[in-house]
């Protein structure tokens, strides 16, 4: 079989001592930004990206992938113990699993999410070794304007899904927008909204956004709003599960794989859905439904947390054979890899084979290394939690300036940092998504550059758009999410009145 | 608070569309320009900031979660981490990067702390946080400019010292 062939190669590049030991550091620094409030993986990537400059990109893209899925581990720990999901994904998790971690079962809810995401990673990235080059297969055969059509698929997503408001979700799809406006245009090669700085020239990097939301508006959201919270935690116990808990566990492992991996593999990006609706699932199916909210179902927690890494690990495929981002954190990594001059899509498996696979398979080797990472150890990765909140933040400040100046060595680029940081505080305070902004910001420069190439193939008439049946069929699409759920809800409305 | 956001969102519009009147609407043979997307984005912003400022106006933004923490911000704790942030933004081609990350750490701790009611102005903290800020910076610098040749601002012109 060519695929499996392809495989091995991957294994045999992953697994050279090198690119193990990146994989390694990967898997620790994610799984340390995991369990720390306060930066996500998306950050940690974008605070890391200098490194892009120096390191072969197979090498970089493994340790980014390491940190990616690492996060997504720790996550869960902060979630049980602290009942503080680090990321929306963990959201179920802290509900379920902190009710069981406050009736001294700690230990055995962070053992089911550790196995859980495992299995689940585990069989997401099979899926992505098949689906994957299946999908590139097919992709190669679209045009600008099935191609303009997924990304405002994306972005129509992005920005009505994921936030609780289409309106605040739009405004902050459109400043990101605007965001990616600045620069040069890659078509005529006209400066826009450069206002003659040279520092703009270049357009804004993707990496001093998503570290100024996140991290720099995370630290002034914090000194500003949430200097009083203490934060209690629960005691640990040891991470071992009873057989009841193990039969009780894998089956919601399965279901929620089957649920989560969908949700990764469109671009309607997040993984708050999955995680949703696997928690419904199990409390639906389950024998035990009176533990729900009251002293804490395995179920709710093996489940959603399998969700979650199901859906991460699946977002690859997009990323990989459209070069279409569907979460902040592979927003990131297609900047990292545009820093390589590699452009995700189609003819990557093709131009860059060596690189994708090893990639692959190093997500096999990164999900045992985070099981033996996470379960014995986990005691040790609770004891960052002791770092007092003043310094964590002041850390995390440090290498926030590390990553935007490394970047482009622009003190400029510093100031501007600021300045998002104090967007990202606003945007915070009155509840606008922070991932529209990114998404919108990286691909809406693809988007436009689309747009105009299938216009200009359509020799100026936008009905190019109807016309071809790819495209009709993302139009209808798009439709359908922006209308269907408020004709339900008027549906629901009307009966109900 | 809300009626204001949106009106900074229309202003914020309404800068775009002068933006996008400076650039050219040079089309070559597709039709569309550079202008085109400047030009609908602060149009579809401005009518976004509009439906804010009418739902401010009537009732409030829908569906809103209210940020997580206190309900007044403190500003002390503001200033010290913006003073953190900018003077290291003024600083670190001067000053080289571990010095001025080494202050921007300290005055963030100060400004954590006050927000915690336990500012600490005593010298002795000064000095501790100090170190712990170089610390922190000091193997980052190595690392990224020794083993991964990233130029990082040194304090000297040939390196750190």
């Amino acid at each position: 079989m060519e695929t499996l062939d392809l495989l091995m190669h991957g294994f045999a590049t992953a697994a050279t001592p090198v690119n193990l030991l990146w994989a390694f550091v990967g898997c620790m620094i994610g799984t340390a930004v995991g369990v720390l409030p306060g930066i996500g993986p998306a950050v940690a990537v974008a605070m890391l990206l200098p490194i892009t400059v120096k390191v072969e990109a197979t090498a970089s893209m493994i340790f980014f992938a390491g940190i990616y899925y690492g996060a997504m581990y720790g996550g869960s720990t902060t979630a049980i113990l602290l009942n503080t999901p680090g990321e929306a994904g963990s959201m179920v998790t802290a509900m379920e699993g902190n009710k069981m971690a406050r009736n001294g079962r700690a230990g055995a809810a962070l053992a089911t999410a550790a196995i859980g995401s495992f299995v689940a990673g585990s069989i997401a990235t099979v899926l992505v070794t098949f689906f994957a080059p299946l999908v590139a297969r097919h992709a190669v055969r679209l045009g600008p304007p099935e191609y303009f059509m997924l990304m405002v698929l994306a972005f129509t997503t992005v920005s009505a899904v994921l936030g609780k408001s289409l309106l605040r979700g739009m405004v902050a799809l459109l400043v990101g927008l605007a965001l990616g406006l600045i620069g040069i245009d890659q078509i005529t090669g006209q400066a826009r909204y450069t206002a003659g700085m040279p520092e703009l020239m270049d357009g804004i990097e993707v990496v001093l956004i998503a570290v100024g939301l996140f991290a720099v508006g995370e630290a002034l959201y914090s000194v500003m709003y949430e200097g009083q919270t203490e934060e209690t935690q629960n005691r640990l116990t040891s991470t071992h599960m009873t057989r009841q808990e193990w039969r009780r566990s894998w089956p919601a492992w399965l279901r929620a794989t089957a649920i989560g991996f969908p949700f990764g593999t469109v671009p309607a990006g997040g993984s708050e859905i999955p995680t949703f609706l696997s928690y419904a699932t199990e409390k639906k199916l389950s024998r035990n439904p009176q533990e729900f909210g009251t002293t804490g179902a395995i179920e709710g927690v093996a489940g959603p947390e399998a969700a979650n890494n199901a859906a991460v690990t699946a977002t690859l495929i997009p990323l990989l054979t459209l070069g279409i981002p569907t979460s902040n954190t592979t927003a990131i990594l297609l900047g990292a890899f545009q820093n390589y001059g590699i452009q995700p899509g189609p003819q990557l498996f093709d131009s860059n084979a060596a690189l994708v696979w090893a990639l692959i398979a190093s997500m096999y080797i990164g999900n045992v290394m985070l099981l033996i990472l996470n379960l014995p150890l986990v005691g040790l990765w609770v004891k960052l939690l002791n770092i007092p909140k003043p310094y964590l933040y002041a850390g995390i400040l440090v290498f926030s300036t590390l990553g935007v100046y490394g970047m482009r060595q622009s003190a400029f680029d510093l100031l501007l940092l600021y300045a998002i940081g104090l967007l990202g505080v606003l945007m915070r305070r009155f509840d606008f998504p922070a991932a529209p902004v990114v998404v919108g910001m990286i691909l809406g420069p693809l988007a436009e550059t689309q747009m105009r190439n299938a216009v200009a193939i359509g020799e100026g008439k936008w009905t190019i758009f109807l016309e071809r049946p790819g495209s009709l069929g993302l139009i209808v699409v798009v439709l359908a999410v922006l209308l269907l759920p408020r004709l339900l809800r008027r549906r629901a409305a009307r009966t109900a009145g | 608070m809300q009626t204001l956001l949106g009106a900074g969102l229309a202003l914020l519009a309404l800068l775009l569309a002068w933006g996008a009147s400076a650039v050219s609407s040079e089309a070559g043979y597709g039709g569309v320009g550079p202008n085109f997307l400047p030009w609908l984005v602060s149009a579809a912003l401005l009518v976004c900031a509009l439906l804010c400022v009418l739902h401010a106006l009537t009732g409030g933004l829908r569906d809103l979660q209210a940020g997580s923490g206190a309900e007044r911000a403190h500003w002390q704790g503001f200033l010290w981490v913006s003073a953190a942030l900018l003077l290291n933004a003024l600083l670190i081609t001067t000053l080289g990067f571990i010095l001025s990350c080494a202050l921007c750490f300290v005055l963030s701790v100060r400004g954590f702390k006050s927000a915690e009611g336990q500012l600490d102005l005593r010298l002795r903290a000064w000095v501790k946080d100090g170190l712990i800020g170089v610390a922190v910076a000091a193997p980052v610098f190595w690392m990224f400019t020794q083993l991964l040749a990233i130029n990082l601002p040194g304090l000297t012109r040939t390196g750190w010292l």
